[in-house]
C-alpha cells in the first residue's frame, strides 16, 4: 500500500503543516484548537495504518526512504522504522493527539500553543524515524525549541528559570552526543570510503564498519553518547533539570516531556549506542548498572519526600526510566526488549499521572499533598483515573507497568543474579509513596484547608484522553504480546550486533 | 594589461566616485542610494558570473588573483555592502553628507575585495588600510553624536596602532625572506632553515596587528565600544564585513606564508582561539546593551573561526569560510534588526525587547531565528557551518600526534552551549516577558535587508549543499 508514497515523510511533516496553519490563524482560538486536533488525529491514524503493512517477522527497517541531501559530507535524508521505532512513533502520535485534546481549555495565546505542540510532534517523530545521524541530530534539537517556549510561556511561577535550565542543560548533552557522532563519522570514513566509496552519516553505513573501531575509541565514544542520551532520560546525577522543568511546565507539556522526550534518550541508547559500539557497551555495563540502580532508588526515595503531587510524579519518572536503563544494562535480548516495553508502558502511565496532576491543579487549585484530602467522594471520576494511574505505576499485575518491570527484573536476575535485590527494594517504596499519596489526597477526611465550594469533576476533554490511556494500560497489561511481538525482532538485531546473545 | 581580475573593484570605484557629484546635481537621496546599489549589483553579477563559469584563476600583475576563493569572498562582502546600503537608506536620509556615506561604504568594500584577492603582502596591507580608513569615517559619521565620535576616535587610534604593528611585522618578514609575495614567502620559509629570531618577531607582530582587526583576545577591547557607538548599520557592516576581511588576511598570511613553520605557532593560535571564544561568550552573558552583547558574541564567533589556523586542512578552511558566510547573515541581520527598532524609538537595551513578539511579531520571529542560528540550533545555517567547522577539529584529531585538536572541538561546543544562554535570554524577553503593547513599524527598506538575512539563514540551514560546494571549491583554490 505504501510502496510508492513516502509515508514516513508524510507522517513527520503533516503536523508541521498543521502548525503553520495554527500559527497563521491568529486569535481564532476555536479554529486553532480544531486544526491542531484534526492534524494530530490524521497523523495518529496514518501511524496506525502503518501497522497494517508492517512486517512483524523481521527486525529490519521498513518503509525506508533515502534521498541524498548534502553529498559532499555524505549526509542523506533517510527515514525508516523497525519494531522499536514504530512503537515509539505510535506512542508519539497517540500522546500528542491526547495532549492536544487535554489542552482544550488553554485560552492564553492558543494558536501559538497549538502550533508549538505540533512542532514538538514533528521533532519527536523525526527522532524516532531518522536513519542518518545528521538528520537525527537536527530533529533531536528541534524538539528543544517548542518545549522551551511551552514551559516559558505557559508554565508555572518559576517558568523562566525552568525553561532556560531545561534548554541549556539538554543542549549541552546534545553537544556531547554531537562530538561522539562526529568522531564515529571520521573514524568510519576511511573504512567506508573503501567499502561503499564515500563517507557517510548514515546510521546503517556506520554500523557496517563500527565493529572495527578500536576498544579505546569505542569506550570513549560510548561514554559521550551515554552522557548525551543519559541526561535526556534522565539518569542520576544528571537529572536536576527534570523536576524543575516538570513542575513548571503546563500539563500537556509535562505529558509530552515525560511521555516522549525522556524516551528519546532511551531510544538513542538502544538505536545508536548499544548496537554501534558493542565493546563500548560491554565496558560500560558496570556503570550503566550502577547508575540504573542509583536512579531507581534515588527517584523512589525522592518521590517519597515530595509535598507537590507533580514533583512526586516527576521523581517517579526518574525511578522508572532507571528501570529502562537496567534492562539495557543486561545487554540481553530479553532485557533490552523489556526495557523498550517499559519505555512504552511508562509513556502511557506517566501521561495519566501528569494529566491527573493537571486536573487536580485546575479543579482544586493546588497540588500540595498536605492541603488535599478526602476528595474522592467529591470528584469520583477523577479519583478513579488517579487510582488506576497510581496502581499501574506501582506495578499492579494486570496492568502494563507490571509486565514491563517484571520482565526487566527477570532479565536482571539472569544477568546479574542477586544484585536484583537492590532495584527490587524500589518496588516496595514505589507502592509506598503512591498509596500514601492516594490516601492523603483522595481518601480520608475531607480537607478543610482549602476552599472546595467550586470543586467540579473532570471535564469531557480531560476524561476522554484519560479513559483512552487507562484502557490501553489494561489492554497492554493483559496482552503484552501485542507490543512485544513488534519489539522482539528488532531487539534480536540489536543483540546480534552486540554479539552476546 | 589584463584587467579581468580587478574588474569588480574598478566598477565599484567608478560608481563610488560619481556618487557625490550626482548628489550635488540632484540633491535626491533615493537616486544616490539607487546608484550605489546598482554599482554593487553590477560588481556582484561580474563576480557571480565568474564563479558560475568555473572560476579558473586570473592574475593581475602578480599582485591580485581572482579565483574561486577570492571571488566567493568578494561576493560575500558585496552582499554585506548591499544589505547595509539598503538598510541605511532611511537611517541616514536626513544627514548632510549622505552621498559620502555610500561612497565610504563602497570604498571600504573595495578594500575588502582587494584583501580577498591579494597575493602580495603590500596589496593586502593597502586593502586593509582602505577599509580601515573608510570605516573610521563611517563610525564617526554622525559627528555631533558624542558616543559615535568617541567610538571613531578609539577605533582610529587602535586601528592606526595595529596597522603600524602589522606593517612592522610585514617589513621584518620581507627582511628575512626578501620578498613580499605571500606564496614566495611560504616557499622561502619552507626551504630555508634558521631564519632566525626576526621571523618569530614578525610572527608575533602579525598576530597582534591582524588580531586587533579581527578583535581576538587580548586585542578585543575596542570592539564593543566601537560597535555600540557606531551607527547601527555600520556596526553590522563592521561585524559582517571588515572583521571577516581581517580573517581572510590571517588565512593568507598563516596558511600560505607561514604554513611551513606551523608547528611553532599552532599551539599559541589554538590557545588564542579558545581564549577568544570563551572570553567573548562570558562577557556577552552580562551585557545589558544588545549591541554590546552582539559585539561580544562577534568576538566569540571570531574565536570559532580562528580554529581553522591550527587545524589548517582543506576541510577546516572550508568550514571556516562557510561559517564566515553564515555569520555575515546571522550577525549582520541581528544588527539590522537592532538598527530598525532603534529607528522606531525602541531603545538598545535588552530590557527594551520585553514583549516584542506582541508588538512586532514578524520582526521578533526574525530575531529569534537569527539568534538561534547564532547559537547553532538546527536546522538553521549557523548549525550547518558550526557542524562543518567543529567537525574539522574532530577530523584532524584522528591523526596521531594531533589528537589534542579534539579540545578545539570540545571548547567550541561548550562555548556554543554557553552562548545559548544569552541568546535564549533575548528570546525569552521577546516572547515570554510582558512589555508595552503599542505596535512597532520599521522602515520598509530595513525590513527588506533583514528579510535577505533571515531568508539566507533559513535556506542555507535547510539546503547547505550549494554553499558547501562553493566553500569547498574556494578552499581547494586557496591551497592550490
Amino acid at each position: 500500500m505504501f510502496d510508492d508514497i513516502p509515508i514516513l515523510s508524510i507522517i513527520v511533516f503533516l503536523p508541521l503543516i498543521g502548525a503553520v496553519i495554527a500559527f497563521a490563524l491568529g486569535n481564532n482560538k476555536k479554529m486553532a484548537k480544531l486544526i491542531a486536533l484534526i492534524f494530530s488525529a490524521i497523523t495518529l491514524l496514518l501511524s496506525l495504518l502503518l501497522l497494517t503493512e508492517f512486517n512483524m517477522s523481521t527486525g529490519t527497517f521498513q518503509f525506508t526512504e533515502s534521498y541524498t541531501w548534502i553529498e559532499t559530507l555524505g549526509i542523506s535524508y533517510s527515514l525508516g522504522v523497525d519494531g522499536i521505532g514504530l512503537l515509539m512513533v505510535i506512542l508519539t502520535t497517540l500522546l500528542c493527539f491526547l495532549a492536544i485534546l487535554f489542552s482544550w481549555d488553554v485560552e492564553k495565546r492558543t494558536h501559538e500553543y497549538m502550533g508549538l505542540m505540533l512542532v514538538l510532534e514533528v521533532g519527536v517523530l523525526g527522532v524516532f524515524m531518522s536513519l542518518d545521524y545528521f538528520l537525527f541530530y537536527i530533529f533531536w534539537e528541534v524538539v528543544l525549541i517548542p518545549m522551551f517556549f511551552l514551559i516559558g510561556i505557559w508554565g508555572g511561577p518559576r517558568k523562566e528559570y525552568a525553561a532556560i535550565k531545561f534548554f541549556i542543560y539538554t543542549h549541552v548533552a546534545s553537544l556531547a552526543m554531537l562530538i561522539a557522532i562526529l568522531a564515529m563519522y571520521f573514524e568510519a570514513k576511511p573504512m567506508l570510503e573503501s567499502l561503499i566509496g564515500h563517507a557517510s552519516f548514515g546510521m546503517l553505513d556506520i554500523a557496517l564498519v563500527s565493529g572495527n573501531f578500536s576498544y579505546i575509541f569505542q569506550v570513549a565514544v560510548f561514554g559521550a553518547l551515554f552522557f548525551g542520551f543519559g541526561v535526556k532520560m534522565p539518569i542520576v546525577p544528571f537529572h536536576t533539570w527534570l523536576p524543575d522543568a516538570h513542575v513548571e511546565a503546563p500539563t500537556a507539556g509535562s505529558v509530552l516531556l515525560a511521555g516522549l522526550l525522556l524516551k528519546m534518550g532511551a531510544y538513542g541508547l538502544v538505536r545508536i549506542a548499544l548496537p554501534t559500539l558493542p565493546e563500548g557497551a560491554e565496558a560500560f555495563v558496570p556503570i550503566m548498572l550502577a547508575i540504573a540502580i542509583l536512579s531507581i532508588l534515588y527517584g523512589a526515595f525522592a518521590s517519597l519526600a515530595q509535598r507537590d503531587l507533580k514533583k512526586m510524579v516527576a521523581f517517579s519518572s526518574i525511578s522508572h526510566m532507571g528501570i529502562v536503563l537496567l534492562g539495557f544494562a543486561t545487554l540481553s535480548e530479553v532485557g533490552i526488549a523489556a526495557g523498550v516495553f517499559q519505555m512504552f508502558a511508562h509513556g502511557l502511565i506517566t501521561a495519566v499521572l501528569f494529566m491527573m496532576c493537571g486536573v487536580v491543579q485546575h479543579k482544586v487549585g493546588t497540588r500540595e499533598i498536605p492541603l488535599l484530602g478526602g476528595l474522592a467522594p467529591k470528584i469520583p471520576t477523577a479519583a478513579t483515573f488517579m487510582t488506576i494511574g497510581f496502581l499501574a505505576s506501582l506495578g499492579l499485575p494486570g496492568m502494563v507497568g507490571f509486565v514491563a518491570e517484571f520482565s526487566v527484573f527477570a532479565a536482571t536476575f539472569d544477568a546479574f543474579g542477586w544484585l536484583l535485590i537492590l532495584p527490587i527494594i524500589s518496588v516496595a517504596i514505589t507502592a509506598g509513596y503512591y498509596l500514601w499519596a492516594l490516601q492523603r489526597t483522595m481518601f480520608g477526611p475531607l480537607t478543610e484547608k482549602i476552599d472546595l465550594s467550586h470543586l467540579k469533576d473532570v471535564s469531557w476533554y480531560e476524561a476522554a484522553p484519560l479513559a483512552v490511556l487507562c484502557v490501553l494500560i489494561v489492554v497492554f497489561g493483559l496482552l503484552p504480546g501485542l507490543a512485544f511481538d513488534m519489539i522482539r525482532p528488532a531487539t534480536e538485531i540489536v543483540t546480534g550486533l552486540l554479539g552476546v546473545i | 594589461m589584463d584587467l579581468t581580475a580587478v574588474l569588480p573593484e574598478i566598477i565599484m570605484i567608478i560608481f563610488a566616485t560619481v556618487l557625490p557629484a550626482v548628489y550635488l546635481g540632484t540633491k535626491n537621496d533615493k537616486i544616490v542610494a539607487g546608484i550605489s546599489i546598482a554599482g554593487i549589483v553590477i560588481a556582484m553579477a561580474i563576480v557571480a558570473q565568474f564563479l558560475w563559469n568555473g572560476a579558473s584563476p586570473v592574475v593581475f600583475e602578480n599582485l591580485l588573483q581572482l579565483d574561486a576563493f577570492s571571488a566567493l569572498f568578494m561576493l560575500v562582502f558585496l552582499i554585506v555592502a548591499l544589505y547595509v546600503v539598503i538598510a541605511s537608506v532611511r537611517y541616514i536620509e536626513k544627514e548632510k553628507h549622505l552621498a559620502e556615506y555610500y561612497t565610504l561604504i563602497m570604498f571600504a568594500t573595495v578594500g575588502m575585495m582587494v584583501v580577498a584577492s591579494a597575493t602580495d603582502l603590500i596589496t593586502l596591507f593597502v586593502g586593509i588600510e582602505l577599509t580601515s580608513l573608510s570605516s573610521f569615517a563611517l563610525v564617526g559619521f554622525r559627528k555631533k553624536d558624542k558616543r559615535g565620535a568617541e567610538a571613531a576616535t578609539k577605533y582610529f587610534v587602535i586601528g592606526g596602532l595595529s596597522s603600524a604593528i602589522s606593517l612592522y611585522g610585514i617589513s621584518l618578514l620581507y627582511g628575512v625572506t626578501h620578498t613580499t609575495n605571500i606564496a614566495e614567502i611560504g616557499a622561502v620559509v619552507g626551504d630555508v632553515t634558521g631564519l632566525g629570531p626576526a621571523l618569530y618577531i614578525s610572527l608575533v607582530m602579525l598576530i597582534a596587528g591582524f588580531g586587533f582587526k579581527v578583535a581576538i583576545v587580548p586585542f578585543h577591547m575596542w570592539a564593543p565600544d566601537v560597535y555600540e557607538g557606531a551607527p547601527t548599520p555600520i556596526a553590522s557592516f563592521l561585524a559582517a564585513g571588515s572583521k571577516k576581511m581581517g580573517m581572510v588576511a590571517l588565512f593568507k598570511v598563516f596558511l600560505i606564508g607561514l604554513l611551513a613553520i606551523k608547528a611553532d605557532w599552532e599551539i599559541a593560535v589554538a590557545v588564542i582561539a579558545i581564549a577568544t571564544m570563551t572570553l567573548g561568550n562570558i562577557m556577552a552573558v552580562n551585557q545589558t546593551s544588545i549591541k554590546r552583547m552582539l559585539a561580544y558574541s562577534s568576538i566569540a564567533q571570531a574565536g570559532y573561526i580562528l580554529i581553522v589556523l591550527p587545524i589548517a586542512t582543506d576541510y577546516a578552511l572550508m568550514g571556516g569560510i562557510f561559517h564566515i558566510i553564515t555569520h555575515a547573515f546571522m550577525k549582520g541581520g541581528a544588527f539590522l534588526i537592532v538598527a530598525g527598532l532603534s529607528m522606531s524609538v525602541l531603545g538598545e537595551n535588552i530590557a527594551d525587547y520585553k514583549g516584542l513578539a506582541k508588538r512586532t511579531p514578524l520582526l521578533a520571529l526574525g530575531m529569534a531565528i537569527l539568534l538561534f542560528a547564532l547559537a547553532g540550533i538546527p536546522p538553521l545555517s549557523g548549525f550547518a557551518s558550526k557542524f562543518v567547522l567543529f567537525s574539522s577539529a574532530v577530523d584532524a584529531s584522528m591523526i596521531p600526534g594531533d589528537d589534542w585538536m579534539i579540545w578545539l572541538a570540545i571548547a567550541g561546543v561548550l562555548n556554543s552551549a554557553l552562548s545559548l544562554y544569552y541568546y535564549a535570554r533575548v528570546v525569552k524577553y521577546m516572547y515570554i516577558e510582558k512589555g508595552p503593547e503599542s505596535k512597532i513599524k520599521i522602515p520598509t527598506t530595513v525590513a527588506i535587508a533583514i528579510f535577505i538575512c533571515v531568508a539566507a539563514t533559513v535556506i542555507i540551514g535547510i539546503y547547505p549543499e550549494p554553499i558547501i560546494d562553493a566553500c569547498q571549491a574556494a578552499a581547494t583554490a586557496f591551497f592550490a
